[in-house]
């Protein structure tokens, strides 16, 4: 077995990981299902009598406008996953080429300039810093968007500065630089890959935050514009267990936790199997 | 003394920058306020006298000054939709959320200390997967689940219906434990697995050190090696995660506690003046926090100095 491939073998071997990756890949089917239009394509039409209880007509019962609410927490699954594809992959991505500018021109103003735009971004509580942005982008359908992305970004980059400093160093990368290549050709070959595995990891953590805080905004608001989302849901339901309607709760928040597991088993078993001296701890 | 400087204006320039953020998105980037200013049928010369007082006719840099110097006078204008006073909105919510937040604040922390050390003292056994196993699944439920849940089992008929639904009615310590005991619940489980999982792997890197292996050589009880040892040179990475986390959950928290509740304190006003537009309010709330969270941050560095000398 190659050294290369044993962080693969044990997640291969990892229960509590593979369950995660299971899941993880079961919901990305269901949001792939409605993105070809196979499902839930329904979701707005309001085809039943207010709170309905569950039965064979609405799986999961209705809500107050008549809606099904099976149909309803289906759809919110492709708004989880384009938020959370969109807020990962972006993020990233600013925070791997920020990072590694920083960690590579460590100790210039490039760093400096770079670690001051951290400091700064992560000095406003995040709902905060949401809020403002919201109120700067009024009526901008990207807004919570962006906000996630410019706050969420700031810890893939200190993760990747960290591992650069410490890749920069060694021989490989003097070797590479003894003979003359350019610095940035060094970073993007043979630097940044060696990073891959914070990048895989971070980017699961990130969407889980970003699900996580969609549920959040949207109640207060700030989330989710148009269309429906677990956490419009969760607002919605919020009006209603008091008078004991709990269909839209319980389906929502359901289908909300078995997805973040999956993504926090899945994240803990890449953790595991690419830094097992991290995960020890 | 170099070092404190240094700090200092490290300090400083993050003031800048926070500043520089909150203004630019909430000032000279937000909605145009003349017209929710000026009354119908406004002449012109209503509209620019009112364009001129907000500072709309001065250039960026001057009006980007006129906020510092608001915010460093505190004299942070009147709210727009009330016409109270901002720092008379302050100072009425802030001890609000503080009374609100701190204890389950202080609780979650100490509860997560108590369980990671548990755990690390476990390790392997299962015990340790038990905690670990729940501060997984609790970092899975998303908070406004956890406050719902909270509220329908505790304050509902569907449940035990103990406690008040929402609301702040306290006038008396009988009355502040009965409307605190839902939403410090809240809290402490919304930050209970973060703060778990988190004092575990800060317990189990000290607890895997060269010199707590040798007090266990020299026959230390496990007690003894905990307490005296972990915990004590584990304080740093304690106290950064205890103070860091002061703004994110009072400010953040009590946003989502207190617009849930009905809580009058300063999350239910920034909440209010993010749906109604309230822009002096908003930009008082978002600089100041700002500038207490880079005070903090300087803070934190010089009692790391007094935790441990070796620092600098």
């Amino acid at each position: 077995m190659s050294f290369r491939n044993r962080p693969w073998q044990r997640l291969r071997t990892d229960k509590a990981g593979l369950t995660g990756l299971v899941i993880v890949t079961a919901f990305f089917l269901l949001a792939a299902a409605v993105w070809a239009g196979f499902l839930g394509e329904s979701w707005s039409e309001a085809g039943g009598g207010r709170w309905e209880s569950a039965g064979a007509q609405h799986w999961f019962g209705t809500n107050v406008l008549g809606q099904d609410i099976f149909l309803r927490s289906v759809y919110s699954v492709r708004t989880a996953f384009e938020i959370g594809l969109v807020v990962s992959v972006l993020s990233t991505v600013i925070g791997a080429v920020l990072g590694a500018a920083a960690g590579w021109y460590s100790n210039t103003w490039v760093d400096g300039t770079i670690q001051w735009m951290k400091g700064v971004l992560d000095s406003i509580p995040f709902y905060l810093f949401v809020a403002a942005v919201a109120f700067a982008l009024q009526g901008v359908y990207w807004a919570m968007h962006i906000a996630m992305i410019a706050t969420f970004w700031t810890t893939t980059g200190r993760l990747v500065r960290a591992e650069v400093l410490k890749i920069k160093s060694q021989e490989f990368v003097l070797a590479a630089r003894a003979i003359g290549l350019p610095g940035p050709l060094i970073l993007i070959r043979h630097v940044l890959p060696n990073t891959a595995h914070i990048l895989l990891i971070q980017s699961s953590m990130v969407f889980v935050a970003a699900i996580k805080a969609e549920v959040v905004l949207s109640f207060l608001g700030l989330g989710v514009q148009d269309g429906v989302s677990w956490g419009l849901m969760l607002a919605e339901s919020t009006q209603e267990i008091l008078a004991g309607h709990f269909n839209n709760f319980l389906s929502a928040s359901l289908m909300l936790f078995i997805l973040l597991l999956g993504f926090n088993l899945l994240a803990d078993a890449l953790q595991d199997a690419f830094d097992p001296r991290q995960a020890a701890l | 003394m170099r070092y404190a400087l240094n700090k200092i204006f490290h300090g400083l320039l993050l003031v800048l920058g926070v500043t520089l953020i909150s203004f630019i998105l909430m000032v000279w980037f937000g909605p145009d306020q003349t017209y929710s200013l000026v009354g119908k049928n406004a002449t012109a010369e209503q509209i620019a006298e009112v364009r001129h007082e907000l500072g709309y006719d001065r250039s960026f840099a001057l009006r980007y000054a006129g906020y510092l110097k608001q915010l460093f006078t505190l004299d942070l204008g009147s709210s727009h939709s009330s016409g109270e006073p901002v720092n008379s909105i302050l100072a009425r919510t802030i001890p609000v959320t503080l009374a609100l937040m701190v204890p389950g604040f202080v609780l979650g922390n100490l509860l997560g200390i108590a369980l990671g050390l548990l755990s690390v003292q476990q390790k392997g056994r299962w015990t340790d997967r038990l905690i670990t196993g729940f501060s997984v699944s609790s970092m899975s439920i998303s908070f406004l689940v956890i406050i719902i849940l909270m509220q329908v089992i505790l304050s509902t008929p569907y449940g035990l219906n103990l406690f008040p639904v929402r609301g702040w009615q306290v006038n008396d310590p009988g009355s502040y434990l009965k409307y605190v005991a839902v939403p410090t619940l809240s809290l402490i489980f919304i930050t209970l697995g973060y703060n778990t999982r988190f004092y575990r792997a800060v317990f189990a890197e000290e607890a895997g050190r060269d010199h707590i292996r040798t007090a266990r050589a020299y026959g230390a009880s496990t007690a003894t090696i905990l307490w005296k040892h972990v915990l004590k040179n584990s304080l740093v990475p304690i106290i950064t995660r205890f103070m860091f986390s002061i703004p994110l959950i009072v400010v953040s928290g009590s946003l989502l506690i207190e617009s849930y509740f009905g809580i009058p304190g300063i999350g239910k006003v920034t909440f209010d003046a993010i749906t109604s537009g309230d822009q002096p309010v908003l930009k008082a709330v978002v600089g100041l926090t700002a500038i207490a969270f880079v005070l903090i941050q300087v803070l934190t560095d010089f009692l790391y100095k007094l935790v441990d000398p070796r620092i600098g």
